[in-house]
């Protein structure tokens, strides 16, 4: 295991340079590729380009304290890119490059959302997205003050002396306790939630998480996750390059399309360490013919990590059982609970032991007690995300937030070492989540069985698609303006997609059309809506004028119409599926 | 060009009606409605089925449009 008290370095620069002095000539970051030999990053390597890329931002103006969002594809550069902007001391915020399908005009309008909370100074992105983005830099109310291109600056240059002593004398400044990234929750239109790390309580979770997962310097990780998502950004590139180990990170586009890169990675790198949101497992399991897993070695994974989506039983059952034969140790099916407001990870499954597992009388859990059953006709299968991490405390509360005995279920409430200090300039939204004693409601539902953290829904709307979060709001709101829809009349909602293994979009919207082929041009109409933002509408239930139960607000509920919706009792309700 | 048979099974597994659908060989698959990234492997599954044929993850990956996509078909099928 690796020995944290040994391992030098209070910013992440520090730990960074830490490595790329006593272990130059170790491998830092393998960029893959489906279709060029990988990057190889030393760690040399990797700060030598990011002291370059340093020096560059800083002569460009960025300067301390200011964020930096990085909009870029999967690119060898995109790592000392980052890098350099934490050594400067401001902070990188990575995200999401946008889908040919967003609507430029929706995609600005995200930024504009991020401005509001965030206050982005300066956008870093490719050539490609000059025209997109270039009208909200030069808007009067924008806070951005440029835009640039680092993949096209010149690197070949040595960096010069004056340099140099400019950049010691800027990092001496950094303090541990100061902001080191900023994440931003997903939503599309001022609802995204911003959450800055300080450099402490990143390396505090780095050291935490590391212990938990009993991290040694034989390890390798490798990802898919894209780096804008906690899990990828924290578990799969911060974990490992602040510990001193190597990670080989894949592009998520190339993934989804052949998901059989994993396993190919995995196979000719050794890799031990992956994490993966649940649909990936069913996905991975269902695709992967026998021909491609020709030649494909699972036997070096010690541990595959199930987090941001309901980990499933089934899921992990159909992994282990069509793997198993290519090397996978189901003792490998590990979970975690993680969010970004703690860094990552609360709680975490034992190394070396499959995910613990509980069957539960359904009705009595939906009663909020836990009662062990094994009636498979009235029973739920449960999945550990395993026992807390090391400075981390949890209780379980009712919706007064008095804490609950164990074996009862409520929302979960967490506290860690690793906490954030609140969302950046959202002081009401802070308010409504984190208390006066430091306790961070997270609107997740669940239960301690056995020191055992099981997750098992959520309070909020919020809809999982594939560990992406999705705000009804948002999706609500692009459908409202689609001709043919009665406005405002219309829910969204998350539909279980057992097969997949993951939720999908819903919409039910009321309209006063009433034939086949006016339903059917609507449907389309409404999938195109939501392509706008970016939202895969995966069922869309049309009904008559009136239809929609309000809740006590006057607005259609939700939670009422998706329970009418999924009874499939009402004969007026049109549906393609 | 895109053969009807191809475009009926695509618009089939999307539910969509192929007399309303404008593909061709240059489009993408973000520019279909409902064919995201989680969707793509059921189309994919779709298309082997109904022309017998196997593909490999890395040959689908280089398809960057439809008609590219029927061109891997078209291979497979004259094998």
């Amino acid at each position: 295991m690796i020995d944290f008290s040994l391992v030098e370095g209070e910013t992440l620069w520090e730990r960074w340079q830490y490595f790329a002095q006593t272990t130059p000539e170790n491998e830092a970051i393998i960029h893959w590729s489906s279709v060029k030999e990988p990057v190889r990053w030393t760690y040399s390597s990797l700060i030598n380009t990011a002291n370059k890329f340093s020096v560059l931002l800083k002569n460009t103006g960025i300067k301390k304290g200011d964020v930096c969002a990085l909009i870029i594809r999967h690119n060898p550069y995109f790592y000392p890119l980052y890098m350099a902007i934490t050594g400067i001391g401001a902070l990188p915020s990575v995200l999401a490059y946008p889908n040919p399908r967003l609507h430029p005009e929706k995609f600005r309008q995200g930024l504009e959302g991020m401005t509001l909370r965030s206050g982005l100074d300066w956008i870093l992105t490719e050539r490609a997205l000059e025209e997109m983005i270039l009208p909200f830099v030069q808007n009067e109310k924008t806070t951005v003050n440029e835009l640039y291109f680092p993949l096209e600056w010149n690197l070949e240059n040595e960096i010069d002396s004056k340099s140099v002593q400019e950049l010691s004398d800027i990092r001496v400044e950094i303090k541990p306790e100061e902001p080191m990234l900023l994440q931003h929750s997903s939503g599309t239109t001022g609802l995204q939630k911003p959450v800055s790390l300080s450099h402490s309580a990143t390396l505090k979770h780095v050291e935490n998480y590391g212990k938990s997962i009993n991290l040694s310097d034989e390890d390798k990780v490798v990802s898919w996750l894209p780096l804008y998502h906690d899990m990828g950004l924290i578990a799969a590139f911060h974990v490992p390059l602040a510990s001193g180990i190597p990670s080989i990170q894949i592009d998520p586009f190339e993934w989804v399309l052949a998901p059989i890169l994993l396993f190919m990675a995995i196979s000719e790198e050794k890799a031990t360490l992956t994490w993966l949101p649940n649909f990936a497992y069913n996905l991975m399991a269902d695709k992967l013919s026998d021909e491609e897993m020709e030649d494909i070695s699972l036997e070096s994974l010690r541990m595959v990590c199930n987090c941001s989506e309901p980990v499933r039983s089934e899921s992990h059952k159909k992994f282990q059982e069509r793997f198993e034969k290519y090397g996978f140790a189901q003792s490998a099916l590990a979970a975690m609970y993680a969010m970004a407001e703690t860094t990552l990870a609360v709680s975490q499954t034992t190394p070396g032991e499959r995910a613990e597992e509980v069957s539960v009388d359904r009705e009595m859990l939906a009663n909020g007690s836990v009662v062990v059953s094994n009636d498979k006709t009235k029973n739920r299968v449960c999945v550990s995300s395993g026992k807390l991490l090391n400075d981390c405390s949890l209780k379980i509360v009712n919706e007064f937030r008095n804490e609950l005995p164990g074996e009862t279920v409520g929302e979960i409430a967490v506290k860690s070492v690793s906490m954030f200090s609140g969302y950046r300039n959202y002081p009401e939204k802070t308010a409504e989540v984190l208390d006066k004693d430091g306790w961070f409601y997270t609107g997740d539902i669940g239960f301690v069985v056995d020191e055992e953290l099981y997750v098992i829904g959520r309070k909020k709307d919020i809809i999982i698609v594939a560990g992406n979060n999705i705000y009804p709001e948002d999706v609500e709101d692009i459908v409202s303006k689609v001709d043919k829809v009665v406005p405002g009349r219309i829910i969204a909602f998350g539909e279980d997609d057992p097969e997949l293994g993951t939720e999908q979009v819903s919409i039910v919207a009321e309209t006063k059309l009433e034939t086949e082929a006016d339903f059917d041009k609507l449907r389309v109409s409404i999938l195109r809506a939501g392509m706008e933002i970016n939202v895969n509408i995966h069922s869309v239930y049309l009904v008559p004028p009136r239809w929609l139960i309000k809740s006590s607000s006057g607005k259609p509920s939700r939670k009422a119409n998706k329970e009418r919706i999924l009874s499939r009792t009402d004969k007026k309700v049109w549906s393609k599926k | 060009m895109i053969s009807d048979r191809l475009k009926k099974i695509i618009c089939e597994e999307l539910y969509l009606d192929p007399s309303t659908i404008e593909i061709n060989d240059e489009t993408q698959a973000p520019e279909v409605p409902g064919w995201d990234s989680l969707n793509h492997a059921n189309i994919i599954v779709a298309i082997e089925k109904d022309y017998g044929v196997r593909f490999k993850g890395l040959e689908v990956l280089k398809c960057n449009n439809v008609g590219a996509l029927q061109n891997l078909v078209n291979s497979k099928v004259s094998d």
